[in-house]
């Protein structure tokens, strides 16, 4: 069976917008959310995904996460920054005149990499805003397009079944 | 006299096409064409690297897989393989369909 790929390795990214990281470690959902905190932000949007532990009837054991992590970690960041991009203008704003209001303050996606036992997260994502709306929209934007385009892969492991047979999920249909 | 320069690029498998080759990284020599000033160059279009992979792992699935795969060169997802000449020295990862989040 191939070893772990030398590429996927523990990454971090900082931009303007926020944080993106691959860990081998387990996710700190807490210190995940407490880095977009801001006295400005009214609401904050939280997804975790974690593994569960059945599909299509079968029991999952575990998963296993890799991924391209120089790659990944810049396709994670253009997310986040066309997720603030997008929503520059809330609904809500008084303002007459200057330049549009930020309406997201900071956005962070951390994904583990290797093995996530069954009921453990796999990706954290936390976006800070003045409003609710914003929040969630981008929360849910960002996590779409983690699964569409960032360059991570997750093979599943059922009861029952031998390792070598674990098959490599494909988020889109082929 | 022509001038024989090797290269080569560096081949990166994850996840279906790791297990299918049991590889996660692969030199791959480039073929070598001649070249307008006489010297053999070596050069491939990407394009072309899925046949050639595919005819390094015969007995395996990566054939199947390439054809449902897209690829990064250096770093950067490559949109259309027929505008991407490899010269030698790059960073090619296969990236087959991905599953993260």
């Amino acid at each position: 069976m191939a070893s772990t790929p030398p590429a996927s390795v523990e990454a971090r990214l900082d931009i303007p917008e926020g944080t993106c990281a691959l860990t081998y470690e387990p996710l700190d959902v807490q210190a995940i959310i407490n880095s977009v905190t801001d006295d400005a932000a009214g609401a904050t949007a939280v997804f975790i995904g974690t593994t569960r532990n059945s599909f299509k009837g079968k029991v999952v054991t575990r998963l296993d996460y890799q991924a391209y992590s120089k790659l990944a970690i810049k396709t994670m960041a253009d997310i986040i920054q066309n997720a603030h991009s997008a929503y520059t203008r809330s609904e809500h704003t008084t303002a007459l005149t200057g330049p549009p209001p930020q309406s997201l303050i900071r956005s962070t996606v951390h994904h583990r990499l290797g093995t996530v036992p069954v009921g453990e997260p796999s990706i954290v994502i936390a976006v800070s805003s003045p409003h609710r709306k914003e929040a969630f929209m981008a929360c849910e934007r960002i996590l779409e397009e983690v699964k569409l385009n960032a360059q991570i892969w997750k093979r599943e492991f059922y009861e029952g079944e031998r390792e070598e047979d674990a098959e490599w999920k494909a988020n889109v249909g082929h | 006299m022509s001038v024989l320069r090797k290269a080569s690029i560096t081949v990166l498998y994850f996840a279906a096409a790791s297990t299918a080759t049991g590889l996660t990284v692969e030199e791959v020599e480039l073929p070598s064409h001649n070249s307008d000033a006489g010297a053999l160059e070596p050069s491939l279009k990407l394009s072309e690297l899925a046949g050639l992979l595919a005819g390094r792992h015969p007995k395996t699935s990566l054939a199947s897989i390439l054809e449902q795969s897209s690829w990064a060169v250096d770093a950067e997802m490559v949109e259309d393989p027929v505008t991407v000449t490899l010269r030698g020295g790059e960073e090619v990862a296969v990236i087959c369909p991905v599953s993260g989040g």
